[in-house]
C-alpha cells in the first residue's frame, strides 16, 4: 500500500509511513481531548426561557429562614427530641423530622381530611394490613394527643406510602390519629423497623409535648 | 418470518463464524428474544403500578440495565431477566442477519422483506426514543393550570428580572455547567445583559439547607446566613435520583468588581434569593429545569378507582382542557391512553398527594415526553401491514394461478 504524501513548503512531497500517520493522529486526538478536558473558569450564559405558570409572583427578599422553612406559623407545636433533625415544613407536613442512624427514619405531623377510622385504615393499607371496623378501632391502644384521645397505630412490613415511591421492605410504622377540635391531627413515624422500635419511647414523649398553637 | 426463510445449507461442515452467524440469524434466537420481551413487558406493566412509570421504565428498558429481578406486590421474583434494551438490540441484530441478509430473495419474498424492514424500523425507533427523547413531568392540581413540564433529574440555576411583581425572561444555567463544581471548584457565569455576573461553587447533588443553630456542621461545611448544605444519604436505586434535591453556594459579582455575601441556592427551598441593583430587582433560584409548553393544560377533574380492599389503582383518569391561542379542547388522559399534541406526549403517570385522604384536593402527574421518533412505531406498523398484505396477495395469486394451471392439465 502506498503511503499518503503531504505537500511541503518548498514544493517537495514527503512520504509518511502508516506508523507516522498514526502518531500524527494520536497527537491531534490528544490535543483535542486535553483541550476539551480543560476546566472552564467562566461561561457566558446564553440560554433563556419564557416565564411560565410556575413563575408567578415570587416572594421577594425572603430571609433564609423563610426560604428554607415554611414561614407559615405551624398550628401545632412540639419539643424536638434530642437526636432528631428538624426539616423544613411542607404543604402536607406541619412539623417534619428525620431520625435514626440510617437517615431514613421520618416523623411528621399533619392535619388531614377524613375520619379517625379512615386514616387508621389508610395507614394500615400502606403496610398491606387488613382494615379495621369501628369495633376494631375501639380495641386499639389510646394515648393523649394535644388534649384529645388519639388512636395509637403500629404496623410493620413492606411500606408502600404512595404511587411512584418504591416499596420499602423491613419498615415499621408507629403513630397517632386523633380528632382535635374537629380536625384530624396525625403524628406518623415511618422507618426501618429496628430504628422505629428503638425510637418508640422518644415518640411517645414527643406526642405528649405536642400542643395546638394559640 | 415463515418457513420459506430457511436457508439452503451446504453439506460441508460450517466454520465457527458460520455457526455463530447461524445462531445469530436463527429462528431460535428470534423466538427467545420475543418471549423475553413479552415477559419483560408483562412484569414491567405489573411493577409500574406500585413503583411508578419512570422508575419501572428505567429498570426494565434503560441501556444501563443489563439484568434485573422483577418485583410483584413488593416481593422480588427470583427470575433474573436481561434488560429490555439489550434484548431488543439482539432482536434487531437477529432480524438484520436473518430477516434481511439470510432470507431468500426474490419477488415471492418481497412481502416478508418489507415486514422485516418494518420491525427493524420499529426497533431503531425505540433506540432513537431511548437516546434522544426528553422526559419530564407535569403536576397539576384539580382546577389549576400549568404550561411547563419539569425535568426528572436536572437541577439548573435561574436568574430572572422581576418587573411589577412578575418574572420576565429567565436566564438558565444548565446542570452540565454546575455539576462538576464540587468542593472548592468555582465558576463565573457571565451575563452581559444583566448588571452583574454570578459565581457558583460547592455543588451538592443531594443536600438540604440546615440551620447551623439547630445542628452543627458535621463536615466543616461553609455557613451562609446561618445555614449550611447538609448532604443527604444516597438512595439505593439510581432511578430514585428523581427525589434528590441539589444545592450550591452562590455570590453576586457586581460590575464595580465587588462581591456580595455568599448565599445558598437549593432545590429544597420555598423562595428564591433576591437581589437589588439600583431600582431593578432580580431573583436567583435553583430548581429542576422547566420546559415551557406551547399550550396550557387545565385539570378539570381527576378520578382514581382502586381494586376492592387495596391501594392498588384499577384506573385513574384525568379530564383536562388544553388551552391554546384562545381556543380550547377537552381531552381525557388515562393509563395507556396518552394525549399526543405538537410533538409532546402526555402519559398519566401518578397522582397525589401521597396517602391522600378521602376529601383531600388531588393533583395529577403526567409524564411528558418529547420524542423525535414518536410516530415511528405507527409508520413501522403500516410498513409491516403492507408487507404482510403483499405476502398474502402473492400467495393468493400463486394459489389461483396454480389452480388454473391444474385445470388446464385436466
Amino acid at each position: 500500500m502506498k503511503a499518503a504524501s503531504f505537500p511541503l513548503a518548498r514544493g517537495k512531497r514527503r512520504d509518511y509511513s502508516p506508523l507516522m500517520k498514526c502518531r500524527f493522529a494520536c497527537l491531534l486526538a490528544s490535543v483535542v481531548i486535553l483541550s476539551s478536558c480543560e476546566e472552564k473558569k467562566e461561561i457566558a450564559v446564553t440560554e433563556t426561557r419564557a416565564a411560565t405558570t410556575r413563575d408567578v409572583a415570587p416572594k421577594l427578599f425572603a430571609t433564609s429562614d423563610e426560604r428554607f422553612r415554611d414561614a407559615k406559623p405551624s398550628p401545632v407545636q412540639g419539643d424536638t427530641p434530642q437526636g432528631w433533625l428538624s426539616l423544613p415544613a411542607s404543604q402536607f407536613r406541619l412539623l417534619n423530622y428525620r431520625f435514626g442512624e440510617s437517615g431514613k427514619g421520618e416523623v411528621w405531623v399533619s392535619l388531614v381530611q377524613g375520619s379517625v377510622l379512615d386514616n387508621v385504615n389508610r395507614w394500615l393499607k400502606e403496610f398491606g394490613g387488613e382494615p379495621v371496623d369501628q369495633a376494631g378501632l375501639e380495641k386499639l391502644r389510646t394515648v393523649t394527643l394535644a388534649g384529645a384521645t388519639g388512636i395509637f397505630v403500629t404496623a410493620e412490613g413492606v411500606y408502600k406510602g404512595a404511587m411512584g415511591a418504591s416499596p420499602k421492605p423491613g419498615s415499621a410504622l408507629a403513630g397517632v390519629v386523633a380528632s382535635v377540635g374537629g380536625q384530624i391531627l396525625t403524628v406518623k413515624m415511618v422507618g426501618p423497623k429496628a430504628e422505629v422500635d428503638a425510637a418508640k419511647p422518644v415518640l411517645e414523649s414527643y406526642i405528649k409535648s405536642l400542643r395546638m398553637a394559640e | 418470518m415463515d418457513s420459506s426463510d430457511t436457508p439452503i445449507y451446504s453439506k460441508a461442515p460450517r466454520s465457527i463464524p458460520g455457526k455463530i452467524f447461524d445462531v445469530l440469524s436463527g429462528f431460535g434466537l428470534a423466538t427467545c428474544t420475543l418471549l423475553l420481551l413479552g415477559l419483560l413487558t408483562w412484569f414491567a406493566t405489573l411493577e409500574q403500578i406500585d413503583n411508578g412509570l419512570y422508575p419501572t421504565l428505567t429498570k426494565y428498558f434503560a441501556w444501563q440495565s443489563l439484568f434485573l429481578l422483577p418485583e410483584i406486590n413488593g416481593k422480588t421474583v427470583p427470575l433474573p431477566l436481561p434488560g429490555g434494551y439489550w434484548v431488543s438490540a439482539v432482536l434487531l441484530l437477529n432480524l438484520i442477519l436473518g430477516g434481511v441478509i439470510r432470507i431468500r430473495k426474490g419477488w415471492k419474498h418481497a412481502g416478508n422483506l418489507i415486514s422485516h424492514f418494518g420491525i427493524i424500523f420499529m426497533l431503531i425507533g425505540g433506540g432513537v426514543a431511548h437516546h434522544f427523547s426528553e422526559r419530564g413531568n407535569m403536576a397539576v392540581g384539580q382546577g389549576d393550570s400549568s404550561n411547563a413540564a419539569e425535568d426528572y433529574f436536572e437541577y439548573v440555576v435561574e436568574v430572572t428580572e422581576i418587573k411589577d411583581g412578575k418574572a420576565g425572561n429567565v436566564k438558565v444555567i444548565r446542570g452540565k455547567d454546575i455539576e462538576d463544581l464540587d468542593g472548592a471548584a468555582a465558576r463565573i457565569f457571565r451575563m452581559p445583559d444583566m448588571p452583574f455576573d454570578l459565581e457558583l461553587t460547592g455543588f451538592h447533588k443531594n443536600a438540604v439547607p440546615v440551620s447551623a443553630n439547630e445542628r452543627a456542621p458535621d463536615r466543616q461545611q461553609f455557613i451562609a446566613d446561618g445555614y449550611f448544605l447538609m448532604e443527604k444519604p444516597k438512595l439505593a436505586k439510581a432511578e430514585e435520583a428523581e427525589r434528590y434535591t441539589a444545592g450550591i453556594y452562590g455570590r453576586i459579582l457586581k460590575r464595580d468588581g465587588s462581591k456580595s455575601a455568599p448565599f445558598i441556592l437549593a432545590g429544597a427551598s420555598f423562595h428564591p434569593f433576591s437581589y437589588r441593583v439600583d431600582d431593578r430587582i432580580f431573583t436567583v433560584d435553583m430548581r429542576k429545569r422547566l420546559w415551557p409548553m406551547p399550550f396550557t393544560l387545565k385539570l378539570d377533574k381527576f378520578t382514581a378507582a382502586f381494586h376492592p380492599g387495596t391501594m392498588r389503582p384499577s384506573k385513574f383518569v384525568s379530564e383536562v382542557t388544553r388551552l391554546e391561542s384562545g381556543g380550547e379542547a377537552k381531552v381525557t388522559v388515562q393509563m395507556n391512553e396518552p394525549m399526543r399534541y405538537e410533538g409532546y406526549t402526555f402519559f398519566q403517570a401518578s397522582y397525589g398527594p401521597p396517602g391522600a385522604g378521602p376529601r383531600d384536593k388531588m393533583y395529577s402527574v403526567f409524564e411528558v415526553v418529547k420524542n423525535p421518533a414518536d410516530k415511528w412505531p405507527e409508520y413501522s406498523l403500516w410498513i409491516v401491514a403492507f408487507g404482510m398484505a403483499v405476502t398474502f396477495l402473492i400467495k393468493l395469486f400463486s394459489f389461483l394461478a396454480g389452480g388454473s394451471r391444474k385445470k388446464r392439465h385436466v
